[in-house]
């Protein structure tokens, strides 16, 4: 062999192991997904938080390589860098991380004040449970069905760690079509709003909150984690965590934790969740026929969630007194992703009467919905796994 | 401050203990082979009795320093050695012992022999050599080959196994093979729409929720009181329908936030600044991997 052939044999070598080589029409697509999620993040400002690092890990999962070399570089290559990090997505211990920090972040207070809207709540996890029934209807095993049927309860890292244990191939697109929705809670939810009320229910005007005090505040998580806990013992990692968050913010002598779990814990684990769960999505593994179920799923569950949430204010008006009705634009809120759909009920209820401000009273169904979100994924897990 | 301490550390000890105690206490004998002619070899490529000890927990349970014996009065017979990774049983997974009376083998054979001529007792003791984790008696006359189990891996009756019929012997593997998810293939038999898994479910969503709900609601209600009582005292009012006319204790957050905002207006901010300009040097913590960043731009902030 001479030099020259040499130099070329390494050449053609080299260039089998390029992107270009190994790139397929999945790729294509997927990076096409992965630049749009980065174009929503940054110009359509939806969840950029997420999407940005979703929207990238797209590109990073779907850079093509030589698959059978065992560089070791694909994210569901054992020992690889990607996924070491993606450890924390299948084993489930990203969504608790997060879910501290959620808690840490989060003022219970409007729903401490008025705790009747923890039933709202619990009504737009109907969402979840319509996706179940129409998922089942539709092929999927109950397990699989469950994992979709979560999508609707609107709460990513809910989404993740029950799909982690339930349908675990399912995974990266189940992930992906929950946070896709919820960036896209601006566009789903306030048609739904719209259609499910007249004017006359936009305009109520609901009471002022009272204050709740500082004893009320460290009460909740204590009592909330131990009344849901011994309800349903399989939802744990996640409100134990949620909680416990909680009670760092509020007993008021754990101030330094409560910033770290709320801002460069949750901070840093949002950055390798949504990068690891966007790098999941590598085409081989994500490009199937059930992806597109999945999303179409996952789109139903959360219509049906947002407005079961409506729809469930509109009833509960009928036995409230006319000085305590609620605001059925609050009703949407029940899908747990916090604070966009509080903000979308405080957005559409302004439309209709600019000094309307409906926000408190929205993040209170709002922090209900991740309860009663993560309840719902314990019942799942406990009947399911 | 040091008995402090002293206590905190003894609570500390004596709760790392009980869970390790916790983790053993889990391991139960399984499956025990009396007369091996033409059952599981060892490494040796010989056919000795074997006992099977199962990991009950779902975490790994290490078993070096407990002693296997089948003599109840020397629950100290065979220690099992430390050092050897492989005495770590992983959770819900299995580990046999030879009983070849070959101790010198290896770990995992025992410095005695079961005898198929009279009933057997073993017994599994923890590393102190005095609390028994698990014990079962072999009885005499089980032909060879047949070993005697638990019907089910870690609980329940002890059946002998080997025949057609009453299941196959399984050296270190369960006794019972799942191959199939019950509880899904119950869920696809008997609710196929998911009818009753959502109104059960969403039962047991608004059950928890509707809990929570009238907990807090008396909490509420108890909190108000409070604050009506305290109320009353700072007003000098005694008439409960009187404080109830004016709100005592329930008055909104947006009161306190204007109350809160007044005292700041009054205490913090002032007309006339006391006109002390100080410019410091923006002054940023060196390091090696930032040593440009007084030429970098800032990082950019989308309004």
């Amino acid at each position: 062999m001479g030099f020259i052939d040499f130099l070329g044999d390494n050449l053609v070598q080299f260039w089998e192991y390029t992107g270009f080589a190994n790139c397929t029409f999945p790729h294509v697509a997927m990076i096409l997904v992965g630049l749009f999620f980065i174009y929503l993040a940054i110009k359509k400002n939806f969840e950029p938080m997420l999407l940005v690092p979703i929207g990238f890990g797209i590109l990073i999962g779907n850079i093509p390589f030589k698959i059978d070399a065992g560089l070791e570089i694909g994210i569901y290559e054992e020992g690889s860098v990607l996924n070491t990090l993606y450890q924390g997505v299948s084993a489930g211990w990203y969504p608790p991380l997060v879910f501290l920090g959620i808690g840490a972040m989060t003022d219970f207070s409007s729903l401490i004040a008025n705790p009747k809207l923890m039933l709202v709540g619990a009504a737009a996890q109907f969402g979840i449970f319509g996706a179940y029934m129409v998922a089942l209807a539709i092929g999927f095993t109950p397990d699989q069905a469950a994992a979709i049927g979560i999508i609707g309860g609107a709460d990513g890292p809910t989404a993740i760690f029950l799909s982690s244990k339930l349908a675990p191939n399912l995974m990266g697109a189940i992930a992906v079509s929950a946070y896709s929705y919820m960036a896209l809670v601006p566009v789903i939810q306030p048609p739904i709003m719209r259609l499910f009320t007249t004017k006359k229910e936009r305009l109520i005007r609901m009471k002022p909150a009272r204050a709740v005090s500082q004893n009320e505040k460290i009460m909740f998580p204590i009592v909330g984690l131990l009344l849901t806990c011994f309800l349903v013992p399989s939802g744990l990692p996640l409100l134990g965590m949620l909680f416990f968050g909680n009670l760092l913010r509020e007993s008021g002598v754990t101030s330094r934790l409560a910033k770290t779990a709320s801002g460069p814990m949750c901070d840093i684990v949002t950055i390798l969740l949504g990068m690891t769960v966007g790098a999941s999505t590598q085409a081989s593994e994500f490009l199937t026929p059930s992806t597109l179920g999945i999303f179409a799923l996952g789109f139903m569950a959360f219509i049906i969630a947002s407005a079961s949430g409506v729809l469930f204010v509109k009833i509960f008006n009928l036995v409230l007194p006319k000085s305590k009705k609620i605001n059925p634009l609050i009703g949407n809120a029940g899908v747990s992703a916090v604070p966009m759909s509080a903000r979308i009920s405080n957005n559409v209820g302004l439309e209709y009467d600019s000094t309307n401000y409906l926000l408190m009273h929205a993040m209170g169904p709002n922090v209900a919905g991740v309860i009663g979100s993560a309840v719902a994924a314990g019942v799942l897990l406990g009947f399911l796994s | 401050m040091n008995k402090k301490i002293l206590g905190v550390f003894l609570l500390a000890v004596i709760t790392v203990s009980s869970a390790w105690a916790q983790g053993r206490k889990g391991l139960r004998i399984n499956e025990v082979l009396v007369t091996n002619e033409e059952n599981f070899q060892d490494d040796y490529g010989c056919q000795s009795a074997w006992i099977e000890i199962f990991n009950t927990t779902f975490g790994s349970v290490d078993v070096r320093s407990c002693y296997l014996t089948n003599d109840k009065n020397n629950p100290r017979k065979y220690p099992i050695p430390k050092g050897d990774v492989l005495t770590e049983i992983p959770p819900r997974q299995h580990l046999l012992f030879w009983a070849d009376d070959m101790p010198n083998r290896g770990t995992f054979h025992v410095n005695f022999k079961l005898d198929p001529e009279k009933d057997n007792w073993i017994g599994l003791y923890d590393a102190n050599g005095r609390d028994l984790i698990d014990s079962v008696t072999v009885p005499a006359g089980i032909p060879a080959d047949h070993s005697y189990a638990r019907v089910e891996d870690g609980v329940g009756q002890w059946v002998i196994k080997g025949d057609k019929g009453s299941g196959y012997v399984t050296p270190s593997t369960n006794n019972v093979t799942l191959d199939k998810n019950e509880k899904i293939e119950m869920f696809e038999t008997h609710d196929p729409f998911g009818v009753g898994m959502s109104v059960l479910a969403m039962l047991i969503v608004f059950t928890g929720l509707l809990l929570l709900y009238l907990l807090f609601r008396g909490i509420g209600q108890i909190s108000v009181l409070v604050k009506k009582r305290n109320a009353m005292r700072v007003h000098g009012i005694s008439d409960k329908d009187e404080a109830r006319e004016k709100g005592l204790g329930r008055e909104s957050g947006e009161i306190y936030a204007a109350i809160a905002m007044a005292l700041y207006q009054h205490l913090e901010v002032h007309d006339v600044e006391d006109t002390i300009l100080t410019i410091n040097k923006v002054k940023k913590a060196y390091s090696p991997w930032n040593s440009k960043i007084y030429s970098l731009r800032e990082v950019p902030n989308k309004k």
